[in-house]
């Protein structure tokens, strides 16, 4: 626990409507520093929205967001902004670069604000570009970048300020199966060097190269078992017991020593 | 735990980023900001280029009503119909006889005839030319009307008393004279007319003798049908005594009837066709402030369009920690920077149309500074007003929603 980045404590959200829908229910996870976590489950099944929770974007119904063994969730405003700002990195699968900013200045925007200087944030860019591999398209506007290109530079941009998680969601969502290969092989690179990410996809076999992965079925984390060998037959939400303590399907793996087949 | 307390982190954003990021906003969408700009552009061009051609011709028209001075009279008989409403037969020697202050009273009397080139000439294709007559004793009406001779020669004591005719300039080109080589003539109902001088065009003032064929009285009432009474008076009073001889003219002129007759100055005209283009000018920058106006107009719907379209932009924005303020300001302060763009692209096309118009009439060129700035300022006002539905519109969005993939 000393070592938690991120922690969700019985985290439940709906949206209005008749009858409210309830896409998160009762939700326990801990992100420890250093972990590359993979949350896997089939479209509709609250990904994202457990993603939102966890990256301050928006508010849990009920229970509560710890990052940094801080309670957010009830933070104003200027305060979560600056959580978001500071502590955090995001990586969205549609990359949401700036079409008139060339790589450096798209990566340069992960400190904009924290009113680093324009001449230090581009020194940072470049230094983050160089990092996942882009040090020969410094200047490229997104325009003339492949998608894994983009996804790099988002990724770079996302790693600028040091933040204390980085959460992608579906980041490997808009490209082919060579390039998602190699997406997941830079995020665990990066996490070997330290960074710790929690990854989004509804790729089974993407998930089980990830050391750690946690299945989310119907707004519920499963207690499953390694998904090195998971079948997806296998689970009964009925059986899922959505108790006290957190419950996760966890492969704590030595660091990368068994995954990096499954990634290439 | 690893940082400090979280809670006390804020997100801070630099002025000069705020303004390099407005710019950055729009010089990306550079055929949309340039047409988004043009409406605050023509506005803000309208109103400097009103501004700047109706002082101009002002200061010119005041030049050149300082040049004549101010104080030539023009005396009619005034509107009324019979005897009564007539000036007084040779009234302008009457004049000159008891009012010491005027220096120069000629007048011009009413000829019921009609002038063309020779008798071949159809008479409808010399129509508007006017035959006045003038007396031995008015042969200075040159100075009262300030007028001068193009070529040739004005009338003198012989002239008057033979067929000889000074034409204006218009009734000169109505009559096919250009020079007076070979003696030419005219035919005035039936008698043949020697052309001995033709006028200088007059410009502003009394311009109406353009178009008049001026012969003696004393061959005009030999020939034709002529009346005593003067149809038009010309006087010029040094300026301090022009109200005074104003006063008393009527009397003199027409002692049975004093309330009939007109005495005004034509420079007057001059001064009330300077109020007439003010009104003017201020009736067409109330029309380009309209203009401006539905600019900023322009502008708040495409900066509205702009916060739809860059919806997944704000998103990223505020999980990069920008608070709902930073991004509001963003918004507003594109808006502003747009606007301005379009005010100063204004200025200049209206600075430029100001000089155009000043080097093409050669006057010199002035420069409306109070609405350059007035100008500049709406711009401003304009842009950051338009800006403020956008930028709160902005600023509600979810972040959430903002950066999940549009359906
Ligand atoms: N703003 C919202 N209002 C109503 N329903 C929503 C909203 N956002 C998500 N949902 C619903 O929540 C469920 C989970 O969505 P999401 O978290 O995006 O799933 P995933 O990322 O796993 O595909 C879906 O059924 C979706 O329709
Ligand atoms: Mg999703």
């Amino acid at each position: 626990m000393s070592n938690a980045v991120l922690e969700l404590r019985d985290v439940s959200k709906s949206y209005a409507g008749s009858p409210p829908i309830e896409v998160l229910k009762e939700i326990d996870l801990t992100i420890s520093e250093g972990e590359l976590v993979a949350i896997v489950g089939p479209s509709g099944s609250g990904k994202s929205t457990l993603l939102n929770m966890m990256g301050a974007l928006d508010r849990p119904t009920s229970g509560e967001v710890l990052i940094d063994g801080s309670v957010v969730n009830g933070l104003r405003d200027p305060s979560l902004s600056g959580v978001r700002g500071r502590r955090l990195g995001f990586v969205f699968q549609q990359f949401h670069l700036l079409p008139g900013l060339s790589a450096t200045e798209n990566v340069a925007t992960g400190l904009l604000y924290h009113g680093t200087k324009g001449r230090a944030r581009k020194a940072a860019a470049r230094e983050a570009l160089e990092r996942v591999g882009l040090g020969h398209r410094l200047d490229q506007k997104p325009g003339k970048l492949s998608g894994g290109e983009r996804q790099r530079v988002a990724i770079a941009r996302a790693l600028l300020g040091d933040p204390a998680i980085v959460l992608a969601d579906e980041p490997t969502g808009n490209l082919d199966s060579q390039t998602t290969a190699e997406i997941v092989e830079l995020f665990l690179e990066l996490n070997e060097q330290g960074s710790t990410i929690v990854m989004i996809t509804h790729d089974q076999d993407l998930a089980r190269s990830m050391p750690r992965v946690v299945e989310i079925l119907d707004g519920q984390i499963l207690d499953g078992a390694d998904p090195a060998d998971h079948d997806p037959a296998d689970h009964d939400p009925g059986d899922d017991d959505l108790g006290d303590e957190p419950v996760e399907s966890e492969l704590e793996a030595a660091d990368g020593d068994t995954n990096e087949d499954d990634a290439s | 735990m690893s940082g400090p307390n979280v809670k006390k982190l804020r997100s801070k954003l630099r002025i000069v980023d705020v303004v390099s990021q407005a710019v950055r906003g729009l010089t990306s969408r550079k055929l949309r900001t340039a047409l988004t700009a043009l409406g605050i552009s023509i506005g803000i061009a309208s109103l400097i280029a009103i501004q700047g051609i109706t002082e101009a011709n002002q200061a010119d028209a005041k030049a050149e009503i300082d040049a004549l001075g101010s104080d030539f009279l023009f005396i009619t008989p005034g509107t009324g119909v019979g005897e009564e409403a007539e000036l007084l037969p040779y009234a302008s020697a009457m004049l000159e006889t008891h009012i010491d202050e005027l220096e120069y009273v000629a007048a011009l009397y009413p000829v019921d005839a009609r002038a063309r080139r020779n008798e071949l000439v159809p008479e409808v294709q010399t129509g508007g030319v006017t035959v006045s007559a003038l007396t031995a004793a008015d042969l200075d009406l040159l100075e009262p009307v300030n007028g001068s001779v193009a070529f040739g020669r004005f009338h003198d004591t012989t002239s008057v008393e033979v067929p000889s005719v000074v034409l204006g300039s218009l009734a000169a080109d109505r009559l096919g004279i250009r020079h007076l080589i070979g003696h030419p003539t005219i035919n005035i109902s039936g008698t043949d007319f020697a052309v001995i001088g033709v006028l200088n065009e007059f410009e502003i003032l009394n311009t109406d003798l353009n178009r008049t064929a001026i012969i003696g009285l004393g061959v005009a009432d030999t020939l034709f049908e002529t009346p005593d009474n003067p149809s038009a008076i010309y006087a010029q009073v040094p300026p301090e005594q022009l109200d005074e001889v104003r006063d008393i003219i009527p009397a003199q002129a027409n002692p049975a009837a004093p309330g009939e007759v007109a005495v005004s100055r034509p420079t007057e005209a001059l001064e009330i066709r300077e109020v007439i283009d003010e009104t003017f000018a201020r009736i067409l920058q109330a029309l380009a402030l309209i203009v401006l106006a539905v600019g900023g107009i322009g502008i708040a719907n495409i900066m509205v369009i702009s916060v739809i379209e860059r919806r997944g932009e704000i998103g990223l924005r505020r999980s990069l920690g920008a608070t709902r303020k930073h991004i509001a300001s963003q918004f507003i302060i594109e808006s502003t920077v747009l606007s301005l763009l379009g005010g100063l692209l204004g200025v200049a096309i209206g600075v430029s149309i100001v000089f155009g118009y000043a080097r093409y009439k050669d006057f010199e060129a002035i420069i409306p500074w109070y609405w350059l700035s007035i100008g500049l300022a709406a711009a401003f006002g304009l842009g950051a007003f338009a800006g403020l539905y956008p930028a709160w519109r902005a600023s509600r969005l979810d972040p959430a929603e903002a950066v999940r993939p549009a359906a």
